[in-house]
């Protein structure tokens, strides 16, 4: 059905794709090329583009300008069907499989072959192609078996199985490895070498750049959303991929801030909660700011929701001014002087449906109750919001009747640290205080931050994004697959040292990683 | 905003201005939150003519005297529909409620027959059944992880049956009868020509306003309502509130069943049977909605007014029972229909 | 391990009605000599068929995470238009009109279920509960409405010793399990109820689906209305008023999830005749009367109970781990 492609030409181009949003240039003149049997490895920290490139490709977005070619033919996705019929086949993550179901139901969902004449499945011959297709990735189960029954790596397997049910030509993985085991993973790319015999075209995502160098033929750098770099694996090394990476020198954009930090106020030691994180511990002082790197999927913001009483854990202590933390929830860590700002802001931080002064209030209420009916007193807390709303600069007047789903994702995120500083606590976790909010707005959150610690505050700020982590703390923790992996001072800050020690799995060889889990 | 949109000046020379001023009155209109008295105004002057006995006093009389129980335990229900949850049950604790407390006060052979404090008890009775129930329903929303839709399904079907036996169980008759002449005034009687359930109506909506709109019980239930996962991170004791809903549900359900019991001056089994739907439907078309975070008592009261005025005119109106449920669907329809209309215009108006 | 361990409770609360069921058989069957009898069984399974009918009905409907509140209206319309219009008309032509009316009741309910998206079935179908109500008083004039006498012989037939309203509920049965297991409609039915939105992105016609299932569902409620009439002759005003609360009670004991995407009618038809078999139990040991929805009230309670268990230990199982414990 496809021509072969023009001599010369690769089968899968991209020309200077450029995107914006609300007036950001998410993405700048980004190219690349893709043959078939080829594995493109495409690596940046978040935010530098890559999601809006492959939203692209899957016809979720569309550029702004550059054009694409697929096959030698124009490629205009305007839709994630288009991309499917094109034969683009994209591997999230997030996987789109449905649980009740059983894998070969999952393979035909679309369109179920039917027996002759008869309204029902032909059960023989979805169960017959689904073999074939499992066999192609190596998965032994009966296409009968429920999707809910497999593991994570397995149903990976079964997405592509159902890829290239449907003669992807193209398929795209995101991070696929993050939630696999080292045995899953080199199962993988046993299939993905596979894939590449067959003509197959992979565009191969990662943070984990052992993992790119191994199955990718040739590797992209992206990096604040434009080609930092590239070229064949030959080429390539770690440490040339992170300093491509990391690049620019850090900036201004940070302000200075002197540090002088006091007592220690949370004190965790030995934190462990099975399959979450081991033996976690550290020590966050007064005026200070201890930064948390790591990879997606390192337990980051999994340790911040357990040291918020959010979620449970196993064995370990958190003490908070030398006072044991027992049995946290957030209402005794609230009392106890904490405040956390969640990663996912939607979800968790706001009620989008509510006003901002009701966001704001929502966790000082108490303070405002008089009286045994807890009456609020509405003029005292209007003019309190009032006030922090004006410190944080949250860009409107109207605190009472605006409704918070009609502000920026920058001005939400001001509302959020509003919340909390109506409270005045003395220890802050920030899970991703800047994530999906302009430069300027970033701006304003570190002064926000700075003047908290100038204030005494002490600070657990976790961050994917390594400039801002060097430009803010005063120490960085690193965090991979739940465990501490070193701490780094602030004389000595260096990217891509941190940047090494949170991706050691991917650095380790097999056997290593063996070793390591005894 | 979209409605203050409206009140910027328009000019009226042109034609199509004009039309575009009448949209947007109409918009205007269909987003107000009174939306539902403005119809039940509308919808009266509309029958008034037709017939005339229904602005008379006793028909007026009849209409608040219908709306009193049911706006009591409707009341309840708002509550509860707020932190996006449903009370099935009420109508099981306005029948347990019944005759619980009516065993106590009877004549005839209750536990503290002719006592002084057969009264107080018996109204103590009520309360606690109801707190009872409705804590129940919620330890099992919050605790035990189950909709609510089924549990208080359940409980509607286990306390109908439940009561009925305990009526067997205490009475020859199917109810009990010989209640306390100042315990039936409650329900039936007057202070100064006022019936005396207005004021315990009055106090139930004066409460429950005061609980949702000045206190930090009420915020936190429309924090919940909107996104639970938020209002626990920001420290509400999420469980607590809906529990206590819960709790304000059944109570107000055995206030609905004190007033009820007392207009018929018999405690029965079969005492609000039929209004289960009715109470939800009355809520909803209000403006409280199902998916939680948005109700006001103001809004239930519209909802329990343009209910029952409906059902007066139709029975003036001679109209069939038919007619009387084909225009309650309607109305619940209308209603969800607006609500529907509601959230495109704002949608729109923010885009 | 603490996952094996919740493997284990998994496994027990899934064996956990089968052996309701089965202790439920043992008590009654100690507690009385008829009750273990063929003739029993028949007299079981006959008195809980139109549940059942209708149970098959909802659970198409719970299925894809709606619910449907106006099957008892829908069922006395059916069955008021057979006994006031259709009476002259011999059944086999009567029989599927008002099965007719039922799918174009059901379309009315799919049919607001889609264009008044947002807004939960629950709302939706409480009003047209309210209104074909109205529409089955208007008909019947609140009077009593008989069925000819060719109607409720069919009560009285029996084909190979079995019960007429038997084989009815067994055809329904069989074709809605094919329907629901074999069909790309029926499992395109479970996948969106699982996930809507992943479903549509699969390509599925998610209102088409929406749509179809509350036409089965009214639809079967119509059928469930004809088995019962058969059964008694005559309906009051009263008749199939709040039948819907036993209807999806029996859906959801039988495992059918009020949240989409797990169950099925084998569970459904259990839970129904589940129901019945308490119920005939009780008679049968001459409990009081009263006592019965107090039971079945428990029964379902425990069996939503154990489905709540059940849902959050699944949720665990499926949380993505950070940490993979590798097994060497």
């Amino acid at each position: 059905m496809t021509p072969p492609h023009a001599g010369g030409e690769a089968f899968l181009q991209a020309r200077e794709l450029s995107k914006s949003f609300f007036g950001v240039k998410v993405l700048k003149e980004v190219g690349f090329t893709l043959d078939k049997g080829e594995v493109l490895g495409l690596v940046g920290e978040n935010g530098s583009g890559k999601s809006t490139a492959m939203n692209i490709l899957g016809g979720i977005h569309q550029p702004d300008s550059g054009q694409m070619t697929l096959a030698g033919k124009p490629y205009r996705p305007t839709g994630p069907k288009d991309a499917q019929r094109a034969g683009l086949a994209f591997i999230h993550q997030e996987l789109n499989l449905f649980e009740n179901l059983s894998i070969e139901e999952n393979v035909f969902i679309s369109g179920f072959p039917k027996r002759r004449g008869l309204p029902l499945i032909n059960r023989r011959k979805i169960g017959k192609e689904t073999k074939r297709l499992l066999d192609l990735v190596d998965l032994g189960h009966p296409p009968g078996t429920r999707v809910g029954k497999l593991s994570q790596g397995e149903r990976q397997l079964v997405e592509i199985a159902k890829a290239l049910g449907f003669d992807a030509k193209v398929i795209i993985f995101d991070e696929p490895t993050t939630s696999l085991s080292r045995r899953e993973s080199e199962k993988l790319f046993t299939i993905v070498g596979r894939l590449k015999a067959q003509g197959i075209g992979v565009i191969y995502i990662s943070h984990i750049l052992g993992d790119v160098l191994r199955v990718c033929d040739s590797v992209q750098v992206l990096r604040d959303g434009a080609v930092a770099g590239g070229g064949p694996r030959a080429s390539m090394s770690i440490d040339k991929i992170i300093s491509m990476m990391v690049g620019r020198k850090i900036g201004n954009l940070f302000p200075p801030r002197e540090s002088h930090p006091g007592e220690v106020v949370l004190d965790v030691a030995g934190l462990t909660q099975p399959g979450v994180v081991k033996d976690v511990s550290l020590s966050l002082r007064s005026g200070e700011v201890l930064g948390v790197s790591g990879l997606m999927g390192a337990g980051r913001s999994e340790l911040a929701r357990i040291l918020f009483g959010l979620d449970p854990f196993k064995s370990g202590t958190i003490t908070v001014e030398r006072e044991p933390l027992e049995n946290p929830s957030p209402e005794i860590c609230m009392a106890r002087g904490l405040a956390f700002l969640t990663e996912d802001r939607r979800a968790e931080g706001l009620l989008m449906e509510a006003s901002i002064r009701d966001n704001v209030a929502l966790s000082s209420l108490n303070s405002y109750a008089r009286g045994l009916s807890h009456r609020l007193s509405w003029p005292k807390l209007d003019r309190d919001v009032a006030e922090v709303s004006d410190k944080v600069k949250v860009n409107t007047s109207d605190y009472i009747r605006m409704l918070v789903k009609h502000l920026s994702g920058g001005n939400q995120q001001k509302v959020v640290f509003a919340k909390w500083l109506l409270r005045q606590p003395s220890i802050f976790i920030l899970d991703e205080p800047t994530r999906g909010i302009d430069v300027g707005a970033k701006l304003e959150v570190y002064k926000i931050i700075n003047q908290l610690v100038l204030d005494g505050a002490a600070i657990l700020f976790i961050s994917s994004e390594m400039e801002e982590l060097i430009g803010m703390c005063d120490r960085i923790m690193v965090m991979n697959r739940g465990e501490v992996t070193g701490f780094h001072e602030r004389g000595d800050f260096d990217g891509e040292r941190i940047l090494e020690t949170a991706m050691s799995v991917g650095l380790r060889e097999p056997e290593q990683a063996d070793r390591k889990e005894r | 905003m979209p409605i203050d949109a409206a009140e910027t000046p328009v000019d009226t020379k042109v034609e199509i201005p004009k039309v575009r001023a009448f949209r947007r009155l109409l918009e205007r209109l269909i987003l107000s939150e009174y939306l539902v008295f403005y119809i039940t105004g509308v919808y009266f002057l509309i029958v008034w003519p037709i017939v005339p006995e229904i602005a008379s006093f006793s028909s007026l009389r009849n209409i608040l005297t219908d709306m009193l129980p049911l706006l009591v335990v409707a009341i309840g229900q708002t509550f509860v529909l707020i932190v996006a949850g449903i009370d099935l049950s009420v109508t099981g604790v306005i029948a347990m409620a019944s005759v619980v407390g009516a065993s106590i006060m009877t004549s005839d052979g209750g536990y503290l027959q002719g006592s002084a404090l057969a009264i107080p008890v018996g109204i103590i009775a009520f309360l606690v059944v109801g707190g009872l129930i409705g804590g129940f329903n919620g330890w099992c929303v919050t605790r035990l992880n189950m909709p609510p839709i089924i549990v208080t399904l359940t409980g509607m079907m286990f306390l109908g049956g439940a009561a009925i036996w305990f009526t067997k169980a205490h009475s020859p008759t199917s109810s009990i009868a010989g209640l306390p002449r100042a315990f039936v005034a409650i329900g039936g009687g007057t202070f100064a020509g006022v019936p005396i359930a207005l004021f315990v109506a009055i106090a139930v909506v004066v409460v429950a306003h005061f609980l949702l709109s000045q206190t930090v019980f009420g915020r936190w239930l429309y924090a919940i309502g909107i996104n639970p996962k938020a209002a626990k991170v920001s420290g509400v004791p999420v469980d607590k509130a809906i529990l206590w809903a819960f709790v304000i549900s059944g109570v107000c359900a055995a206030i609905t069943s004190m007033l009820l019991t007392g207009r018929l001056e018999t405690g029965t089994p079969v005492l609000g049977q039929r209004i289960l739907l009715d109470i939800i439907a009355a809520v909803v078309i209000g403006g409280t909605s199902l998916a939680g975070g948005k109700g006001k008592i103001i809004w239930t009261v519209g909802g329990v007014l343009f209910l029952v005025t409906i059902d007066a005119s139709l029975k003036l109106l001679g109209s069939s029972l038919f007619i009387v449920f084909a225009v309650k669907g309607g109305v619940i329809l209308l209603a969800v229909g607006l609500d529907a209309m509601r959230q495109r215009i704002l949608a729109r108006g923010s885009g | 391990m603490q996952v094996g361990e919740n493997r284990t409770t998994l496994l027990l609360l899934n064996a956990a009605p089968w052996v309701a069921f089965l202790a439920v058989v043992v008590v009654f069957g100690v507690l009385s000599d008829r009750f273990l009898t063929i003739q029993n069984f028949m007299n079981i399974l006959t008195q809980s068929s139109h549940i059942a009918i209708m149970a098959i009905g909802i659970t198409f409907v719970l299925l894809t995470a709606g619910i449907d509140l106006s099957v008892g209206a829908i069922m006395y319309v059916a069955v008021a238009v057979l006994a006031l219009f259709l009476g002259g008309i011999p059944v086999v032509i009567a029989f599927p009109l008002v099965g007719l009316i039922g799918v174009a009741l059901g379309a009315m309910n799919g049919y607001f279920v889609i264009k008044l998206r947002g807004q939960h079935p629950f709302i939706v179908t409480l009003a047209t509960l309210f209104i074909l109500r109205g529409a089955a008083i208007f008909l019947t004039d609140t009077r009593m409405v008989f069925v000819e006498e060719s109607v409720m012989s069919l009560g009285r037939t029996s084909y190979f010793g079995v019960p007429w309203a038997i084989w009815v509920f067994a055809v329904v049965f069989v074709i809605a399990w094919i329907v629901l297991r074999e069909t790309p409609f029926g499992r395109q039915i479970y996948a969106v109820g699982q996930d809507p939105t992943a479903a549509a992105k699969a390509g599925i016609n998610v209102p088409r689906i929406l749509f179809s299932v509350y036409c089965i569902c009214g639809f079967l409620a119509a059928v469930g209305g004809l088995v019962s009439i058969a059964q008694v002759a005559a309906a009051s005003s009263t008749f199939g008023f709040q039948i819907e609360f036993p209807v999806i009670a029996a859906a959801v004991l039988g495992g059918t999830s009020l949240f989409g995407g797990r169950g099925g009618v084998v569970g459904t038809v259990f839970g129904a005749v589940l129901i019945q078999t308490v119920q005939s139990g009780l008679v049968m040991t001459n409990a009081t009367p009263y006592i019965y929805p107090l039971v079945t009230a428990v029964i379902i309670f425990l069996a939503v109970l154990i489905d709540g268990l059940r849902t959050s230990i699944l949720d665990t199982l499926g949380r993505r781990k950070i940490r993979v414990e590798e097994i060497a």
